[in-house]
């Protein structure tokens, strides 16, 4: 309220000037009362009747004595009135203006309104916060100076509240320039003076209590935001929308120092609308020199800095950014040493001193967060290095305790040992660990964890979870506690089967090679000694072809003799022929290119054929003993036939003149069993084992007539074996012999199989 | 038994061969040469004819069955250290002429020989006693 206002005149308030009034009637009142009373007298004494007797006069002289006397101390009365009255209407007028000054003098302000919320009277306060006079204000309402969404609940609170009973609340109030405020407003009722139901209408002004507030609320924001986040990219957002909103700015960004030494936007935050968003896009490209405008002064001072005008000459890199968006004001605040956040407006109004000193202690913390952030990022990173290390590496490791329990183990492991942690750390390792502790002790003759030094390292066997054995290359290292003793030990598993078994291989390797080597050098001889032998044969054959042909050559021989010799001669060579054919055979037969036509054969037609072949040439006996139940074999004719005669032959060779010859045949399983047995000298035992190798004949002492080739029982042994049957001998020196071989009745299908059990 | 050749030296010689047409062949030409000529079949036999009738010379085989030509010869150069034995073999490859003058023989005879190489190797030895040769 201005001073100059004068002060309203309330009827119905005790007016403070009714006293001087009463002291100014008073005389007039009582001069007018005696002459009424005199004149009074005079009327009658004139007008009474029967004429004025002194009775008459003396009584009106009374009358008017008493008039007088009366008038005198109505008189007397009314002026003590008067004073009396003077002294209250000061009294109250100084009631009044103390409490006038009481009210004007509080800073809360103080109203009366009606039942329709009609301001009766404000006191200074209250205008003043409503940017208004009492006078202006009588004429409107409480209503028409809250805002529009506060009006309810303001109407609501004059129609609710009743005597005694007080509404308080936050509401926003508009001056009349249209701009709106926060109020705190209390509304109470106020006793009725007889004109219906008044209240008595307090307020204050909040607008700096919520500017703090948010100020507050602000710095509160950028600590929740720092404590809540991790990297400042995180918390960047939340920071800067609480900056711009709380502290009313359309825009907020963080700009941070390139490695150029240039500014560079980081994150932004804006109120809605095109200009604000096109501000913002051309920022992000936008390179803001470390000196420029209020960016360049607070990082220099350290504080914040305020432009209110962003010119060309200030802000090269952002004035046409800053146009477009319409934004003219800044603030740049220092943010650590290498950042700053600046905030834009419209407008930009000078900062109280508490947003500065709010907005340099956001700041500073604020760059303390990020730079605990970019560290703890780089120690993430490294963590996360060497966790991916551990994670990644192609071999096993594991972290065992001071106990020996398994406390980690990498994917690698796991995968390697085909287990899950939890089979692994409970069941397997203490096995391993054993495994790994004998072999320790077999190495080093050392316990596992004493003697585990960086770089122990010993190969034990494992079995996986799928049940593969594995060769484990275990390399232990202790890891020390801070303390320096003995703590963990880091176990690095190595799957080394393929290299032991590739060791294995190599030593199989040279051992097959020794081996073939010895076969080599054993074939070599074998060869050597089969060539001498063959060549031996050879020779002994040709010493007579050669010599007897000398002789007949040089001549003078008897006919006789030369028939004789001629027949040497002729023996030898076919013996040569023989041994031709008989090697031939045999090497066709080991090497597989012999070709046997198989077909039915009657293997009893066979023997007999035999022995009416043999007993015209011999005087040996032959005794067949043949089962005529015989089935037929499988067999190619002409083989049977040359094993069967070689038999006979060798039977009628070692046999004694007048021996017998026995050929059996008869069923046996699936086989035919043939059997020839002679009566000759027999076997020794240390030969026997070697009949049926070559160029091994047993002499009988007694030269014969068909010299054998020593390759004979080979091949018959040979043919046997090809047919899928079975050869042996059992002799009896001074008894005879007995050859017996099998060959496969037809009946029977014999397969590779059958012929290898059978083998 | 024929006529010895007249003008050289005759000689008993021992031929121990299991080959039917081998012994046939020294016989016929060693006594068309003068010599007489004795038989064995086997190492055995040699050893005992050896031993009975002393022979100047012996032709051995090896390869007979029963006791062989080398063991034969070591036990008859055990007993007659002088005896001349000629091993007579179709064992006919270097090594084998050095294997057997290393197990004593006197000389070696390969198989087929020529008969002069035969008549040539008794005319050269029989006369001579093993002890005479250089050791």
């Amino acid at each position: 309220m201005s001073p100059g206002t004068p002060p309203h005149r309330d009827p119905e308030v005790v007016g403070g000037g009714s006293g001087d009034r009463a002291r100014r009637l008073t005389p007039l009142i009582s001069a007018g009362v005696v002459a009424l009373y005199g004149l009074a007298a005079v009327v009658l004494g004139m007008i009474w009747p029967g004429g004025l007797t002194p009775g008459v006069a003396a009584a009106l002289l009374v009358l008017l004595g008493g008039v007088a006397v009366t008038v005198y101390v109505l008189n007397r009365r009314a002026e003590a009135s008067a004073a009396e009255a003077e002294r209250h209407a000061a009294e109250v007028e100084r009631r009044e203006s103390l409490l006038r000054m009481s009210v004007d003098g509080t800073e809360v302000g103080l109203g009366l309104v009606d039942a329709n919320g009609r301001w009766l009277r404000v006191n200074d306060a209250l205008a003043g916060i409503l940017g208004s006079t009492e006078l202006d204000l009588q004429e409107t309402t409480l209503a028409a100076v809250t805002s529009a969404d506060a009006q309810p609940a303001i109407t609501g609170a004059l129609d609710s509240v009743k005597a005694g009973s007080r509404f308080e609340a936050d509401s926003v109030q508009v001056r009349p320039d249209g701009s709106a405020f926060p109020v705190r407003i209390a509304i109470s009722s106020v006793p009725a003076n007889g004109a219906g139901p008044m209240f008595l209408v307090e307020e204050r002004d909040v607008t700096e209590a919520k500017r703090a507030e948010h100020v507050r609320d602000a710095l509160a924001a950028v600590r929740h935001a720092a404590a809540t986040s991790a990297t400042i990219d995180q918390a960047a957002p939340s920071i800067l929308a609480s900056l711009a909103t709380e502290l009313r700015w359309d825009a907020a960004q963080l700009w941070t120092l390139d490695e150029q030494g240039a500014f560079r936007l980081r994150n932004a935050w804006r109120r809605e609308g095109d200009r604000l968003a096109e501000f913002e896009r051309e920022c992000q490209a936008a390179v803001v020199s470390a000196a420029e405008g209020a960016f360049g002064r607070a990082r220099q001072s350290g504080l914040p800095a305020v432009d209110r005008t962003i010119t060309p000459q200030t802000y090269p890199a952002l004035v046409m950014a800053a146009r477009r968006g319409g934004l003219n004001g800044v603030l740049a605040f220092p943010v650590g040493a290498t950042a700053v956040i600046a905030l834009f407006a419209e407008q930009a109004e000078d900062q109280r001193d508490d947003v500065m000193t709010m907005l340099a202690t956001a700041g500073s913390e604020i760059g303390q967060f990020m730079q605990r952030a970019e560290t703890a990022e780089a120690l993430l990173r490294s963590e996360a290095d060497h966790r991916a290390i551990f994670e990644r590496a192609p071999m096993g490791i594991a972290r065992i305790s001071a106990e020996g329990e398994l406390v980690e183990a990498n994917t690698a492991l796991l995968q390697m040992l085909e287990h899950d942690l939890p089979t692994l750390r409970g069941q397997v390792w203490p096995d391993l660990l054993r495994s790994y502790d004998q072999a320790a002790a077999r190495a080093r003759v050392a316990p596992l964890l004493a003697g585990m030094s960086a770089g122990d390292s010993v190969q034990v066997r494992a079995a996986t979870g799928g049940g593969r054995w594995l060769w484990l290359q275990v390399t232990a290292t202790s890891i020390p506690d801070d303390h320096g003793r003995s703590g963990h030990v880091l176990v690095i598993l190595e799957d080394v089967t393929r290299v032991r078994d590739a060791q294995d291989r190599v030593a199989e390797a040279l051992e097959a090679q020794k081996s073939a080597n010895a076969d080599l050098e054993k074939l070599d001889r074998t060869k050597t000694e089969f060539l001498s032998i063959v060549s031996h044969e050879f020779r002994t054959a040709l010493t007579g072809i050669q010599g007897f042909s000398e002789l007949i050559r040089d001549g003078g021989l008897e006919p006789d003799e030369l028939r004789a010799y001629g027949g040497y001669i002729f023996n030898d060579a076919e013996r040569v022929n023989r041994l031709i054919g008989d090697m031939l055979d045999l090497d066709r037969m080991e090497s597989g290119r012999m070709i046997f036509r198989m077909a039915d054969v009657d293997i009893n037609e066979v023997l007999t054929d035999a022995i009416a072949r043999a007993a015209t040439s011999t005087n040996v006996e032959f005794k067949p003993e043949l089962d005529p139940r015989l089935p037929i074999v499988t067999g190619d004719r002409d083989r049977l036939v040359q094993v069967v005669s070689n038999l006979v032959n060798n039977a009628v060779k070692y046999s004694p003149e007048g021996g017998t010859v026995t050929l059996s045949s008869r069923a046996e399983g699936e086989y035919a069993l043939i059997t020839v047995s002679d009566t000759g000298l027999g076997i020794p035992p240390d030969e026997i084992a070697h009949v049926f190798e070559r160029f091994r004949r047993v002499r009988t002492g007694a030269a014969t007539a068909i010299a054998g080739t020593g390759l004979g029982l080979t091949i018959v042994k040979q043919i046997v074996e090809m047919h899928g049957g079975k050869i042996w001998v059992e002799s009896a020196v001074g008894h005879g012999s007995a050859f017996h071989f099998t060959v496969p009745l037809a009946a029977a299908v014999v397969t590779p199989a059958m012929q290898l059990r059978h083998a | 038994m024929p006529e010895p050749a007249p003008g050289a030296a005759h000689y008993t010689v021992l031929v121990a061969d299991d080959n039917e047409v081998a012994q046939r062949l020294c016989r016929r030409v060693l006594e068309k040469a003068g010599h007489r000529v004795l038989t064995a079949s086997d190492g055995q036999e040699a050893v005992n004819l050896a031993l009975a009738n002393s022979p100047d010379m012996i032709l051995m085989d090896v390869a007979m069955p029963g006791m062989d030509g080398l063991e034969a010869m070591r036990q008859i150069k055990t007993q007659k250290p002088g005896m001349m034995i000629v091993i007579a073999s179709a064992h006919s490859m270097a090594s084998d002429r050095e294997r057997f003058l290393a197990a004593g023989a006197d000389d070696v005879l390969s198989k087929p020989f020529k008969l002069t190489e035969l008549t040539g190797v008794v005319d050269r030895l029989a006369g001579h006693v093993s002890s005479t040769r250089p050791q």
